[in-house]
């Protein structure tokens, strides 16, 4: 049987787009326990100091790299924003050494994104002023701060 | 005509539902989402093209319209007015988790993996390649040509000149084209 063509082919298919998909998980109870929260505890929660020190502190992060990445293109750029960054991951996990974490695997999790981030520095050793690599490598370094405010400011609790 | 009459029943019960979750009951609220999780699910997953975001915005969205359904007075049908707070939230929840160097240098996030796209169950071979799509792209397929808004909606929603969504529309289908004749 010959393939239809392209027009018949999307015809076909957005006619038979199902409507309704099924989650993978089950959603309810994530949002029964954020709407059965009263609103007062909503904003007390959110206006915690923890957490707009935390997100102040990844703004810094970024504004600052973004400096070096944009501005100071140099040999010493990765070694830079590695040192920025370590002391922004740092200063968050001590912030949050006596919460609770809500994943067990958060540390596996940190674990890999730590491989990744050795593996782009590897890259960077021969060729340090490509900025694809140095966006790479600054993307990995957000992704660490957002594991590590996420899974011990998860938004569901504190909604 | 008996689908006329399960229509009605349906829509009566729902009538009945939102005036419940209206007064506080959240027995209810459980029923009204039972009804309409999966279509809410299915427009995230299109939007943002990834299962866990998707999953994360259908609670907000159920979240979100706890506190709003109060303002919902019943002018269009609420499967509508659910459609649209849907896909609002949907492209806001985007904007709000692009990273800053995405925020800053404003590149656009590439689409699902072939791979991920082809694990996804329930899609049709077109929802497959869509998931594929750039974010602009995407957005503005999934909108116009699943959704049925027209560009001067798909622009003010996506904050974009009509000409954009134009051509972010044409640039989706000559991608699903592409994609699709190379299969």
């Amino acid at each position: 049987m010959s393939k239809q063509n392209f027009e018949q082919f999307l015809t076909l298919s957005l006619n038979e787009t199902e409507s309704e998909l099924t989650p993978e998980k089950d959603l309810w109870p994530g949002i029964e326990r954020a709407i059965a929260k009263p609103k007062n505890e909503i904003k007390a929660k959110n206006s915690g100091w923890n957490k707009l020190a935390a997100i102040a502190a990844c703004t810094v992060a970024a504004l600052l790299t973004v400096q070096l990445l944009v501005k100071t293109p140099q040999n010493n750029s990765v070694v830079a924003m590695s040192d920025f960054f370590t002391k922004q991951k740092q200063s968050l996990l001590v912030q949050y050494q006596d919460s609770p974490a809500v994943t067990d695997n958060w540390q596996q999790q940190l674990r890999e994104l730590e491989q990744a981030e050795s593996a782009i520095k590897q890259a960077l050793e021969n060729e340090p002023n490509n900025s694809a690599l140095l966006s790479m490598l600054a993307q990995v370094y957000q992704q660490q701060l957002d594991l590590i405010n996420k899974v011990h400011a998860p938004k569901w609790q504190s909604i | 005509m008996l689908i006329d009459a399960k229509e009605a029943f349906t829509s009566n019960c729902e009538d009945a539902l939102i005036t419940q979750v209206k007064s506080g009951d959240q027995q209810a609220y459980a029923q009204l989402y039972s009804l309409h999780v999966k279509r809410v699910y299915a427009l995230c997953l299109r939007l943002l093209a990834d299962k866990e975001h998707a999953e994360d915005a259908t609670q907000e969205v159920f979240v979100q319209l706890w506190h709003k359904i109060a303002s919902f007075e019943g002018q269009s049908q609420f499967s509508t007015w659910l459609h649209s707070v849907t896909s609002n939230i949907a492209i806001s929840y985007l904007r709000k988790h692009k990273n800053w160097l995405q925020k800053v240098v404003s590149f656009e996030q590439s689409g699902m993996d072939e791979q991920s796209a082809a694990d996804c169950q329930g899609l049709n071979g077109l929802d497959k390649l869509v998931l594929r799509l750039p974010e602009r792209a995407r957005m503005v397929f999934v909108l116009h040509a699943i959704e049925g808004y027209r560009h001067e909606e798909i622009a003010s929603m996506l904050d974009m000149a009509v000409g954009s969504s134009k051509s972010q529309y044409h640039r989706a289908r000559q991608l699903l084209k592409e994609w699709y004749e190379n299969e």
